[in-house]
């Protein structure tokens, strides 16, 4: 009875947090957000760490799915006034795809298309795969601009690597713009080396994460304490990818960059996260 | 060719070339103001020059001025030649160095000139694949009407040899092309599997006129394809050891198996290559070099000058054993061979 007691006060004690998770992270595709979840992910952990841990929570910059789209159409939008000042028709710009049909860029692509009405517009669509038709479309065009399309880039090698294989076919001049709503630094130092902007919204830096090794957010017994934690779920993958230890959430998946004590471990089992990645699940 | 249409095709040459070499104003550029040209990549420069160069501009600075052109909607410049001194200052400015950088601005290049461009930069690749100077090469047929390898490789910095295998690449069907466009480099075709298939492809097709009929050029190539998939083909330049061994048969019958072989090779996918053809021509190789042996043996002993020699005795046993041993070799050779008493028991 004692024990219920206990746990009950417990769970009010963090209710006001899970209230405001629940709220704030409405409408995250690959598990939704109930109370239930966010109360039963907290719990998972000590008692003692639960502080810091819903500190971490609300450190997460989400976007939902309206938030994403007005982010991304706008941005194009002003891009594309630009781009007419500098006499770049739209019938010269060329929308590059990036990843497969359902990838995040597959699907920022579609917003674009059907909010921004690029494609009515005179514009082109490529998959960064048809590298023929990269080839051919460049070569009719002579001049003009390239726009990536996704919704974050965490490291930039993936974006490279696309980038430099099919970058040999384009023939003529082409501007090149990636478009996307969140950038960590580490990618758009990347994408600055290859002469390649950033459209975006928000410049992504390691202060701003947490858990990163450059950052001072946390004081160094909290940040210490919760990269333990993440060590204990996944030794090496503690902090996503690369160490990289983002903090950004967007409605159709979470970034694979994101620590692992947000996401959960494969299979959510033994650990649970309150953003799993459609991969985890 | 009418003679007009020759004198156009000259002034389009000459107009493409001359693109390629502008005159411009000279400024003085930021770093962040640069953008390296996309055809080039990054895995191109080799470290050691690269860190000299660096170490230069760090004490002396820029002192040649790269060439630009402004792309127009993002306020920068495209390099059009110095893209390893963009790279060392982008470096040192990494490393804490405030610099600038003399550049020569230029108008942009057309189309063509900006191929020719291109060319110039795959000419340095150590490890270059074929696709993208192909595809482009097709441009500048297509552009400037000219055809011929020889004055191709004049305007385009190529040469023949490469000319001549873009040309064949351009040959084969799109579909086939395009299998050595795929992104994914665990599923693509390398194009020096398209060139080296090429006069395997031929072969089968003239003399195995009812292989072709049933299932044609593409069902041959096809299946050579697939081979490669399987992982049949170790190498693509063990394609040449087919036409090695069709070439070094003496007479029909040897031909005849050849072929025969060459027909297996085709329409059974998990016959490999060397498995299929080494033994045709590896004696070739064999013959080929003891000849050169014979030739330098030969051409060495008379270097020697040994006819008056006064220490003579050891040359006398070791050109004794010589002789003893190429006198069996030769009846042995010559069909008359008696048993080796050496070997005999073994």
């Amino acid at each position: 009875m004692q024990l219920t007691l206990k746990k009950l006060l417990n769970t009010i004690k963090y209710l006001r947090h899970c209230l405001w998770a629940y709220y704030h992270f409405t409408g995250y595709k690959p598990q939704p957000i109930t109370i239930k979840r966010v109360i039963k992910w907290l719990t998972q952990f000590d008692e003692k760490d639960r502080r810091i841990i819903v500190k971490l929570l609300e450190s997460v910059t989400y976007y939902s799915e309206k938030e994403t789209e007005s982010t991304i159409v706008n941005l194009n939008a002003r891009l594309l006034e630009r781009l007419e000042k500098a006499g770049i028709p739209l019938k010269k710009i060329i929308y590059i795809q990036l990843h497969d049909p359902g990838s995040s860029s597959a699907v920022m692509l579609n917003m674009l298309r059907d909010r921004g009405l690029i494609e009515r517009k005179g514009c082109h669509f490529i998959d960064s795969k048809n590298i023929r038709e990269i080839h051919e479309k460049t070569s009719k065009l002579e001049e003009g601009a390239i726009i990536y399309v996704d919704d974050f880039a965490a490291s930039g090698n993936q974006f490279t690597e696309t980038r430099d294989y099919f970058a040999q076919y384009i023939i003529g001049n082409f501007s090149e713009f990636f478009l996307l709503p969140v950038i960590c630094e580490e990618a758009h130092y990347q994408l600055s080396k290859l002469g390649v902007e950033a459209v975006t919204r928000t410049i992504h830096s390691k202060a701003d994460r947490p858990l990163h090794q450059h950052s001072s957010l946390f004081d160094k017994a909290s940040k210490d304490r919760l990269i333990d934690i993440c060590t204990q779920i996944d030794k090496k993958g503690a902090l996503g990818y690369k160490g990289l230890a983002t903090m950004v959430v967007f409605y159709r998946n979470s970034p694979n960059t994101l620590p692992v004590i947000l996401r959960g471990c494969v299979k959510q089992n033994p650990w649970f996260g309150v953003f799993p990645r459609t991969t985890d699940l | 060719m009418s003679p007009n249409t020759q004198a156009d095709q000259s002034k389009n040459v000459e107009k493409a070339v001359a693109a390629v070499v502008p005159q411009g104003t000279l400024q003085r550029l930021k770093v962040s103001q640069i953008k390296p040209n996309p055809n080039n990549p990054r895995m191109l420069f080799d470290r050691l020059p690269l860190n000299d160069l660096k170490e230069n501009i760090r004490l002396h600075g820029v002192l040649v001025p790269i060439t630009v052109y402004e792309v127009k909607g993002q306020k920068k410049y495209a390099i059009l030649d110095g893209e390893r001194r963009y790279r060392c200052c982008l470096e040192l400015e990494n490393e804490g160095l405030e610099i600038t950088i003399p550049a020569n601005i230029v108008d942009p290049p057309d189309k063509i000139a900006g191929i020719l461009y291109m060319f110039s930069i795959h000419n340095f690749r150590e490890q270059w694949e074929l696709m993208p100077t192909a595809l482009s090469l097709q441009t500048v047929i297509a552009e400037l009407g000219e055809d011929d390898t020889s004055r191709l490789s004049k305007i385009t910095g190529l040469s023949e040899p490469q000319i001549e295998r873009c040309k064949l690449l351009l040959d084969y069907p799109k579909r086939y092309q395009d299998l050595s466009l795929e992104p994914n480099p665990a599923l693509r075709i390398p194009s020096n599997f398209w060139t080296e298939a090429y006069p395997v492809i031929n072969l089968a097709e003239e003399e195995l006129p009812n292989l072709a009929k049933k299932i044609g050029r593409d069902g041959i190539t096809d299946n050579l394809v697939e081979k490669y998939r399987a992982k049949k083909i170790k190498s693509v330049i063990h394609f040449r050891r087919i036409i090695e061994a069709y070439e070094v048969a003496e007479d029909k019958k040897e031909k005849k198996r050849v072929i025969d072989r060459l027909a297996d090779y085709v329409t059974n996918i998990d016959l490999e290559t060397r498995k299929a053809f080494d033994e045709f021509v590896v004696d070739n190789r064999r013959v080929q070099g003891s000849i050169k042996a014979c030739d330098d043996f030969v051409s060495l002993l008379k270097r020697s000058k040994l006819d008056h020699v006064l220490e003579k005795e050891e040359l006398i046993v070791a050109l004794r054993n010589v002789r003893d041993h190429v006198e069996k070799l030769l009846l042995k050779l010559e069909g008359s061979d008696y048993p080796d008493p050496e070997t005999e028991n073994e």
